[in-house]
């Protein structure tokens, strides 16, 4: 047959991925032959495409490549923000559970069993999230096939097995007497604290400007508003209220240093306004603001004198929702950060790029 | 054992004829990502992305180069992957799926990535991306099946201007120095090398493609002074410690001290 008649009949250049290959002639071995595409445009280019009233060119003092991103944003979506609420609430439970061993502990099994049945149902429910949120669901196990301590993510997948591992041990060894089981529940405490912690450091190890500035105050973000989420959780959920004695401290405490390190964090990333901007305007900024007041509101309700059912729930419904918003407002952050070039530019210009480690 | 090698992009040479852009598509067979039109002069690839692993950058400048006459000046650059001496997808990694190759490459295997997109962020330049539909992290190979048959890179090879060079590191140093010295002594005073070693780019320890520009990085949606995330993740870790000592400790004090027992 005819090469142009057999190429216009085996390439329909409508349908066509962009490879435009007769196979009959040509084989698919190239470097990027086995990428998968539906045919449709990058779903990453088309927000960066904005009509122009004006074309914009390099200012002198402020320049810019079209307005255009400099970075790719992130890929995660509602999956890992919600891991970021249960694991930190599954890794402060376990902390608390931990705790609660001490000494006699007489009083406080219900607690230590509550503790550990959040452990094993929050590690499980976190791994699927990520799972989930994998371009690969299917190669999750990737993530243990080597153990590299430069990369966070690989850390974290190392801490939520084993914090999984001991919380299930300690669930099933929970027999009154058991010290394998009193054993693994205190490694589930350490583990947990670190499985509430390590997602703030996941954040700040990257290039997103408004996560770069927060790398030190983003893991205490993460592990107070974990506790306080352990609080409100058991505010919410458990009647007795005996059990909810100790989980009221450590929420509350949780609570107020999660407002501390949240004002902490907008003054520290203010530092070059352009980079704190996400945390004040647009989505991310309303889900900021809102999840500091709810985490307030929470606070507030909780430490009233004379507590009534109502609003023990109520402190427990909006300290739960501050600190989910608060992750959720993380998230978009990132996003909106990640969009503006500028805040990469004006950081890195201020002395807050390479120049605040390399600078002796 | 091979050399070190690497592109040096001297954007004083390119013509903007996208053959690289084309080149590299066509080798590596990547898909199109979208036929869109950005209104941003000639460039309609926008960025770097999953299926694009060349980008001509266009820039529109009100302002001339020194050596013209006029008040315009169109520069043009072709962006590729850096492959830095101290790569952020590379220490990100947690698959240990992007790997640093024989010729100091830094290479993703498709086969090992899950596609969790941390490299994504971790990228101080926006190179490495992920097509929804593959779930995949890709991005510039420098060419590694060409380069293991001895052949140069794609892009270099269809480069009409000898804009983008390939070769050793070290080589390509020396000559990229001479050029700016020439350029200097032609009169272009603004010319420099971007990333051209440890010293120029303390935060990646330099890029083995590395760039001569005339005008500010930013300019070329370069970022003036990149690191490599983890340079500085220390003192998170340090905070996080912290944090979780604080943690058990609240637990520890409400227990200890949280007033009546039954």
């Amino acid at each position: 047959m005819n090469p142009v008649v057999r190429y216009a009949q085996s390439v329909d250049p409508i349908s066509t991925d962009g490879r435009d290959i007769d196979t009959e002639v040509g084989t698919l071995a190239g470097e990027g032959a086995r990428q998968e595409v539906s045919g449709s445009a990058d779903k990453h280019l088309e927000h960066e495409l904005q009509p122009w009233r004006q074309l914009p060119m390099p200012k002198a003092e402020d320049p810019a490549y079209y307005n255009v991103p400099m970075l790719n944003e992130p890929v995660w979506e509602w999956a890992i923000p919600a891991y970021y609420y249960i694991g930190g609430l599954t890794g402060a439970a376990l902390v608390m559970g931990a705790a609660a061993q001490i000494g006699r502990e007489s009083g406080r099994e219900k607690l230590i069993r509550r503790c550990r049945w959040i452990g094993c149902v929050g590690t499980g429910v976190s791994g699927c999230l990520l799972v989930y949120d994998l371009g690969r669901p299917s190669r999750f196990l990737n993530m243990l096939r080597v153990f590299r301590p430069t990369s966070v993510m690989n850390m974290g997948a190392w801490i939520l097995s084993a914090t999984s591992g001991s919380a299930f041990l300690a669930m099933v060894l929970s027999h009154p007497g058991s010290r394998i089981g009193k054993l693994c529940g205190y490694l589930a405490g350490i583990f947990g604290a670190g499985l509430a912690t390590y997602t703030g450091v996941l954040t700040g190890n990257t290039a997103v400007p408004v996560w770069q500035a927060s790398r030190k105050l983003m893991p205490v973000l993460f592990g107070t508003s974990a506790m306080s989420s352990v609080g409100a959780l058991f505010e919410l959920t458990v009647e007795n209220a005996e059990e909810r004695r100790l989980t009221k401290i450590f929420g509350t405490a949780g609570q107020v240093a999660e407002l501390v390190s949240a004002i902490a964090m907008e003054k520290r990333a203010g530092a070059v306004p352009r980079v704190a901007r996400p945390l004040k305007k647009g989505f991310s900024g309303f889900l900021w603001r809102t999840a500091m007041v709810l985490t307030a509101a929470g606070l507030a309700l909780g430490l009233m004198p004379r507590p009534s059912k109502r609003r023990r729930l109520a402190a427990g419904l909006t300290g739960t929702l501050g600190s989910a918003l608060m992750r959720a407002s993380v998230e978009h952050m990132g996003v909106a950060s990640a969009r503006d070039a500028r805040a990469s530019f004006q950081q890195q210009r201020a002395g807050y790029g390479a120049a605040e480690v390399t600078r002796s | 054992m091979s050399a070190t090698k690497g592109f040096f992009t001297d954007t004083t040479l390119c013509i903007g004829c996208k053959a690289c852009e084309v080149a590299c598509k066509q080798w590596n067979q990547l898909p199109d990502d979208g036929f869109l039109f950005s209104g941003m002069s000639y460039d309609n690839t926008v960025h770097l992305g999953g299926s694009t692993w060349r980008h001509v950058a266009f820039i529109e400048r009100p302002v001339p180069l020194s050596t013209q006459d006029g008040a315009f000046s169109w520069l043009f650059s072709s962006d590729v992957c850096k492959h830095c001496a101290r790569a952020g997808c590379l220490e990100s990694c947690p698959t240990g799926a992007i790997i640093r190759t024989e010729y100091d490459s830094v290479y993703v295997q498709p086969d090992i990535c899950n596609g969790c997109g941390y490299c994504i962020v971790s990228c101080p330049f926006g190179v490495i991306n992920r097509r929804e539909e593959d779930g995949r992290a890709w991005k510039c190979t420098l060419c590694y099946d060409r380069l293991k048959e001895d052949v140069i890179p794609a892009c270099a090879k269809a480069c009409p201007t000898e804009s983008i060079q390939f070769g050793d590191l070290p080589q390509l140093r020396e000559h990229a120095k001479e050029r700016v010295n020439q350029l200097h002594e032609r009169g272009m005073q603004e010319a420099y090398l971007y990333g051209a070693s440890a010293e120029d780019q303390p935060g990646t320890e330099g890029l083995n493609a590395f760039f001569l520009l005339v005008d500010r990085p930013e300019v070329y949606n370069l970022p003036p002074d990149p690191v490599v995330p983890t340079k500085k993740v220390k003192s998170a870790w340090l905070s996080a410690g912290a944090t979780a000592a604080g943690m058990i400790l609240a637990a520890v004090g409400a227990v200890l001290f949280g007033g009546r027992r039954t």
